[in-house]
């Protein structure tokens, strides 16, 4: 050690360097470090030098203080600063120590410009990033880091607004998610209108079963099944079914523009209707029943016949209660909740026995799902003759005036 | 860095193993050498370095250049160099 102190003041470098190599090289850093710079000059370039420059630089440089702490210290200093450094040893140290005197000297820059730097020095990278710029342009370090800082500050701005303007945005947003809603509540309003007339036409029927077998039967040969099958229905089942199938196909033809399929599926609902009338038990037959249908009634006959055909038949004016193949689980029900409960009856009945007319619920195919789209958001024929008329008058009476 | 260069694509591809500190992309004869000076002789002391180092690239580049006077560039491709191989291996 004294030998070592004594040395580099005196020494030639290549004593200077034999010595180091003779102890340890912790040591000699670490003595090169304490005895300082003043004593190398600034000619010397060996790697005994570079290695000691490591750590001399940061003293000569800057302030005093990262120099002079210990690795502890070092490392909470650069820790109060919000830089988290990996261990500080030998080799890093001088590292850490430069890292430490930008990090000041970017907060020093920041406690002038104000507070607002300290916000958004708050995060490692941000610091680094303007640190660098620091580095390389001194000069300009207020300019550029402002400009950064306006940059994040706009950037936080825009956030913020977006969180709280969230309502104004969300206009934009809303229609892309509302019209399928809205189409959802016309399409319900529409089957509400069916349904009334259907109500007062005897064949209640929900517009929720309606929906799935529209879905599923296409128009075109819903429409054919439905001009024939009206007149099957009337001759083989019921008086009631007729006068329904007659309301309907008089409510559907106005409605047949806007939404073929809905009026046709609304037919072809009836079809499953007297045919769950006329077979309750048979799921086989209901395949058949949409094309079998337009090809003719006797098939039904055929099929439905076997079981229970003519006791429904007989059935028919008191109608659901005695029509239900579920007779044992719907009596319970019929008898306390009234008219409307059994007209629902078969409904829920067509529509939960076979395993067809518990899924149509689901999405089917992706066009039938692009026409119902269409659908919904077709204006409805009366709306449009509304409209028409109006457009009309108003005309008219522009000529007139003028 | 637009591209990698073949010799990056080779370092990264395998184990280091003992390689030299000249195999990594960025180190050349002349830096290769400096580096060798210092005692990083092979490539994992580097990488030693870098780890130690935290891969913090600011912290890693500045060392490079007071180590070995490495311009911007080189820096850059050593230190995505053992980035990469980081990536991959570690």
């Amino acid at each position: 050690m004294p030998v070592l102190v004594e040395d580099p003041a005196l020494l030639s470098k290549s004593r200077l360097r034999s010595d180091f190599v003779a102890h340890n090289v912790k040591l000699h850093l670490k003595h090169i470090d304490h005895r300082n710079a003043a004593e190398f000059s600034s000619d010397e370039e060996e790697d005994v030098q570079d290695e000691a420059e490591k750590e001399e630089n940061p003293e000569e440089a800057e302030l005093p203080d990262p120099s002079g702490l210990t690795d502890d210290d070092l490392k909470a200093a650069l820790l109060r600063l919000g830089f988290k450094p990996g261990p500080i040893v030998a080799s890093t140290r001088a590292l850490y120590q430069k890292k430490l005197s930008r990090l000041r000297r970017s907060n020093g820059c920041n406690l002038l410009k104000g507070a607002e730097k300290v916000l958004y020095s708050a995060s490692e990278e941000e610091e680094e990033e303007e640190e660098e710029e620091e580095e390389e342009e001194n000069g300009e370090d207020d300019d550029a880091e402002s400009g950064v800082e306006e940059d994040k500050q706009e950037a936080a701005e825009q956030t913020d607004e977006a969180q709280p303007g969230s309502s104004q945005r969300g206009d934009f947003f809303y229609p892309q998610c509302f019209l399928p809603s809205s189409g959802l509540r016309a399409r319900a309003s529409r089957n509400k209108e069916p349904g009334l007339a259907w109500n007062s036409g005897n064949a209640l029927k929900s517009s929720e079963q309606s929906r799935p077998r529209r879905s599923q039967i296409p128009a075109g040969i819903s429409r054919a099944s439905s001009v024939d099958h009206c007149p099957g229905l009337g001759s083989g089942v019921q008086a009631g079914s007729q006068t329904v199938a007659a309301d309907a196909s008089s409510s559907f033809s106005s409605q047949m523009e806007s939404r073929g399929s809905l009026s046709t599926s609304s037919n072809t609902v009836r079809e499953f209707n007297g045919s769950d009338v006329q077979e309750p038990g048979s799921g086989s037959s209901r395949l058949d029943t949409p094309v079998v249908d337009s090809s003719s009634m006797k098939n039904r006959s055929v099929y439905c016949t076997p079981g229970t055909s003519p006791q429904e038949r007989r059935m028919k004016p008191p109608r659901e209660p005695v029509i239900d193949t579920f007779k044992d689980l719907l009596p319970a029900e019929t008898t306390p909740t009234g008219i409307y409960a059994t007209r629902r009856r078969p409904i829920k009945g067509a529509a939960g026995r076979p395993v067809q007319y518990a899924y149509p619920d689901t999405p089917f195919s992706p066009t039938t799902l692009e026409r119902r789209e269409v659908e919904r958001r077709l204006v409805p024929i009366h709306i449009r003759l509304l409209f028409f008329v109006v457009m009309a008058c108003i005309l008219y009476l522009v000529y007139a005036l003028v | 860095m637009s591209s990698t260069s073949q010799k990056h694509k080779d370092f990264v591809a395998e184990p280091m193993g003992e390689k030299t500190v000249m195999a990594l992309a960025g180190i050349g004869q002349v830096l290769g050498t400096r580096l060798e000076e210092k005692g990083f002789d092979k490539a994992y002391v580097v990488l030693g370095q870098f780890l130690v180092l935290k891969k913090d690239e600011e912290l890693f580049r500045d060392w490079l250049k007071d180590t070995c006077m490495a311009n911007s560039k080189q820096q850059n491709d050593c230190f995505s160099c053992l980035k990469e191989w980081c990536d991959a291996f570690l």
